[in-house]
């Protein structure tokens, strides 16, 4: 490749990191801006992360959505891994059952799996409220705990389990020496990832959550359809080096761009 | 015990759990979707529900429905093609242009917004689209005697928002299929007299359009079924199926209805899935 | 007493016989090589001695005990596998004692025992790196190590150097079968290169279909081999397939479809349709006319279709009656064939081998 084409080729990907960016980049720089109407120039200040601060609902809201997603990571790491586990080791009917209810929420709209769930939940007497949000965050999160694991598992093989039981490692001895070891940044990265699915979770959250109590992406959307203020700003600001943070390092543990 | 009631009892015990979580969260809501569809009323609080075709055979005469729905696939493919067709472009320089550490930071900074919480990417459009938002100010601070400038609350700002939601997705799939193919096949081609268009026309595109079409089915669907985005940046536009159906579940309280649409969409949906659903199997695969 | 013994063994997948009736019995400190080619059954057999593979019939013991019962932990066996299969999150000392921390050996003893394994595959120092950090070769020597550690009663290796480059792979030959010596451990290993399994094994069994087609010392199997796989698959051969048309001074006269004559001291009832051996290396070329004895000797002759030289010999393929045979002629003298050129190949009767087809 030519010198004029390599320049061009990097042009077009800094245009897109630029397009994809921008906003977001906004949005932060005008967290910090004193003016309430995004007025320039630009006076660095506080202020609404003071106020955010204070924002009784939000920070309400905010705890709701970190402990739902660290029960939500708890449930759906350790059923995912099971999953992942026995799909690996196993050949039986039903099978090919279960991974099929495994696609629908990673392909639907979640429009439609969160109308169904809430249609569903309100019928059986479930009901609304954050532990209808936490099992449905759980649906969703499951499938990717299962596809992370279970590439990880795929790509160890069983060729290390094989020879610590010739090495005279039991059952438990082979788990717990070899295949949790080798298995384990798989767990952390699937961890990561099912954190962030529910933490940024908003279309199921939206629908389930009762009145009065929500999760963070539901009191910033009900804020932003209500006029909003610059404290939205803030938080977002937050939520989003979060979740990059958390993405970062899911990358890491995933070997994320393949290994070299 | 025997060995094949172990076997059983493992099977059991390790996928037992999701099967049951699935079941309460995914089976059955969606089998409960579908009959209410059916019913004149949700059969909540001794309400008495009768069986009706109404809510479908609606969707058919009432030219609102079907108008909106033609407005969401419409949505849906605008947002996939220019997914596409800025996206190829960019997987296609990652997967051959560059090389080493750089791609690999590279890939995951394009990644990265697709990862974090699209609301507040969504929201964050807002301010550069609006009247005296950054793109209206940029422009204005160039040509001084522009229009005035607001793109803030159009259809145009729906499709803006939902392409860069969704682009990322569309360069993964698409690199990870280029990515796939290798040098000695183009080597290969050259060899054998073909040109670059050749090589790109004959060798690259079709080893790399599962990944394409994977890309443009994910982000079809997801786009069909958006709300909160034109809700956020359509204003007047933002009637789609979508929002319709978000509609009868918060605001007329119509259940019944917004099963049958969501029946409908969901249609849509398997339909292109089945369409494409030998190059899609690899991408959504959970074994 | 035998330290593997394997009697009627057959596995099926589906209704395809990986294993059909296998009997064979390993000696004590025998290194002993399975042969054959992918799908041959070789595998399958050793994985069913490790355990891995559930005989559908028949039994496998090791040192005199059946062990269809023992879990493949308690086999008390020694593998390495073929990509090796070390662990990679422990260090090179961890993998070697694994075996014997699992079996809740003393630290000391553990510690002990590495060193003397790394001594014995010359990696001493090497304790605290991680197989990653290490080459092919080395990475093959701890796997060997880490297979030796617990003392077990056979070692099973999986094509044990299929991963190495050539070069590597010859001075691993000779250290693999020095350090089995010294250690004087039963071995079975699997191979599908027939020059390891001649240098390795003290018997090899060539496998074919499932079934064991010749079980023998390396060069028994070379120079009588029993069928004419076994024939082609060890070495190379030429075949003949004629009908016996008599016998006497010791010898068999085999008749071949274009009406020439070749000999062997194998007996075979007159009538009979047979296929003989013959390895290209027993073959004399020479001029036609010069040969003597007549009625002893065999000499058929041939066109020359083809030559190819290879340093040390040159391979010559002569059509001998609508008959493709390869020669090899060691390049010890001047003497060189032309393309066309009519030649008798000669050979003694014995080298003639009547093969089942």
């Amino acid at each position: 490749m030519n010198k004029a084409s390599s320049a061009l080729s990097g042009l077009y990907l800094l245009l897109i990191l630029f397009f994809l960016y921008i906003p977001i980049i906004v949005m932060m720089i005008m967290s910090f801006n004193r003016s309430e109407l995004y007025l320039l120039p630009f006076e660095f200040d506080l202020v609404w992360y003071q106020q955010l601060a204070q924002n009784d609902q939000l920070i309400g809201a905010a705890r709701n959505s970190i402990v739902i997603a660290l029960v939500n990571t708890v449930i759906a790491t350790t059923l995912g891994t099971l999953t992942a586990l026995c799909f690996a080791r196993y050949e039986f009917r039903g099978k090919r059952v279960l991974q099929g209810m495994l696609v629908p929420t990673l392909t639907m709209p979640w429009l439609i799996t969160g109308t169904a769930m809430l249609m569903f939940f309100f019928w059986s007497g479930i009901g609304r409220g954050l532990h209808s949000i936490l099992l449905g965050h759980v649906a969703l999160s499951l499938p990717y705990v299962v596809i992370i694991v279970g590439a990880r598992l795929r790509s160890l093989g069983v060729s290390m389990e094989e020879a610590a039981a010739t090495l005279g490692a039991n059952g438990w001895q082979t788990f717990w020496r070899v295949t949790a070891p080798l298995m384990a940044p798989g767990i952390v990265a699937a961890a990561l990832f099912a954190f962030a699915i529910s933490f940024d979770q908003f279309v199921i959250s939206y629908f389930l959550a009762p009145v009065g109590t929500s999760t963070l992406p539901v009191q910033i959307y009900s804020a932003i359809r209500k006029g909003f203020t610059p404290e939205i700003n803030a938080i977002s600001t937050i939520i989003i080096l979060a979740s990059m943070v958390l993405m970062i390092g899911f990358a890491r543990f995933s070997k994320f761009g393949g290994e070299r | 015990m025997t060995s094949s009631a172990r076997r059983l009892r493992a099977i059991i015990g390790l996928s037992g759990p999701t099967a049951l979580w699935l079941t309460v969260t995914v089976v059955l809501p969606l089998a409960a979707m579908l009959v209410f569809s059916f019913l004149t009323v949700v059969p909540v609080g001794g309400r008495e529900a009768a069986f009706t075709l109404k809510h479908y055979t609606d969707f058919f005469t009432r030219p609102l429905y079907l108008t909106n729905a033609w407005r969401s696939v419409r949505l849906g493919l605008e947002v996939t093609f220019f997914c596409a067709l800025i996206g190829y472009p960019a997987a296609y320089i990652l997967a051959k242009a560059i090389k080493g550490r750089w791609r690999e930071a590279l890939l995951l900074l394009i990644v990265l917004p697709f990862w974090s919480n699209s609301l507040v990417r969504t929201f964050s459009w807002t301010m550069v689209l609006s009247d005296n938002g950054l793109l209206a100010r940029t422009i204005h601070g160039i040509l001084p005697f522009a229009p005035s400038f607001d793109l803030l609350y159009t259809y145009p700002a729906i499709v803006i928002g939902l392409v860069q939601s969704y682009l990322p997705y569309m360069i993964l799939t698409c690199y990870i299929s280029l990515q796939a193919i290798e040098d000695s096949l183009t080597e290969a081609a050259y060899s054998l007299g073909a040109s670059r268009f050749d090589v790109f026309r004959r060798v690259i595109l079709p080893l790399s359009l599962p990944g394409l079409i994977a890309g443009s089915v994910l982000t079809f669907v997801p786009v069909l079924g958006a709300f909160m985005e034109p809700r956020i940046l359509g204003g007047q536009q933002a009637i789609m199926l979508g929002t319709l159906i978000e509609n009868q579940f918060t605001a007329s309280f119509n259940w019944p209805l917004g099963a049958a649409l969501g029946f409908i969409m969901l249609a849509i949906v398997l339909l292109i899935m089945g369409l494409f659903y030998p190059v899609l199997k690899k991408h959504i695969s959970v074994n | 007493m035998s330290a593997v013994g394997i009697s009627n063994v057959a596995k099926y997948y589906g209704k395809v016989a990986a294993l059909d009736d296998v009997s064979m019995t390993v000696q004590d400190g025998e290194f002993f090589g399975l042969l054959g080619p992918s799908g041959g059954g070789k595998t399958t057999l050793l994985r069913a001695i490790a355990g891995f593979v559930e005989p559908d019939r028949g039994e496998i013991t090791i040192a005199g005990k059946a062990v269809s019962n023992i879990p493949i932990n308690k086999r008390d066996i020694g593998m390495m596998f073929q990509n090796y299969a070390l662990f990679p999150h422990l260090t090179v000392a961890e993998n070697i004692g694994f075996g014997l921390s699992v079996r809740h050996r003393p630290k000391a003893e553990i510690a002990e025992r590495v060193r003397q394994l790394l001594e014995l595959v010359r990696l001493s120092g090497f304790e605290g790196r991680k197989p990653k950090q290490m080459s092919g070769g080395q990475q093959q020597r701890i796997a060997l190590a880490r297979a030796l550690s617990t003392n077990p009663k056979v070692l099973l290796l999986d094509e044990p150097l299929g991963a190495l480059d050539k070069k590597l792979r010859e001075e691993m030959q000779f250290e693999l079968k020095q350090i089995q010596r010294d250690v004087g451990i039963t071995t079975v290993f699997v191979t599908h290169d027939q020059e390891e399994a001649l240098t390795l094994s003290d018997r090899i069994a060539i496998m074919n279909g499932g079934r064991v087609e010749q079980i023998g010392a390396p060069r028994d199997i070379y120079e009588r081999p029993r069928t004419a796989f076994a024939a082609s698959f060890l070495g190379t051969a030429n075949f003949f397939e004629g009908v016996v048309s008599g016998r006497g001074d010791g010898v068999t006269r085999i008749e071949l479809p274009d009406g020439q004559a070749i000999f062997t001291t194998d007996e075979a009832p007159a009538g009979a349709r047979v296929t003989a051996a013959v390895r290209p290396e027993k073959l004399l070329a020479g001029p036609v006319g010069a040969q003597g004895q007549e009625g002893r000797t065999n000499t058929i002759q041939g066109r020359v279709m083809a030559e190819v030289f290879a340093g040390n010999s040159v391979t010559y393929k002569v059509d001998a009656g609508n008959k493709p045979v390869t020669v090899f002629v060691q390049n010890r003298t001047d003497e060189r064939f032309g393309p066309d050129q009519t030649i008798a190949l000669t050979w003694a009767p014995y080298h003639t081998i009547l093969v089942a087809a």
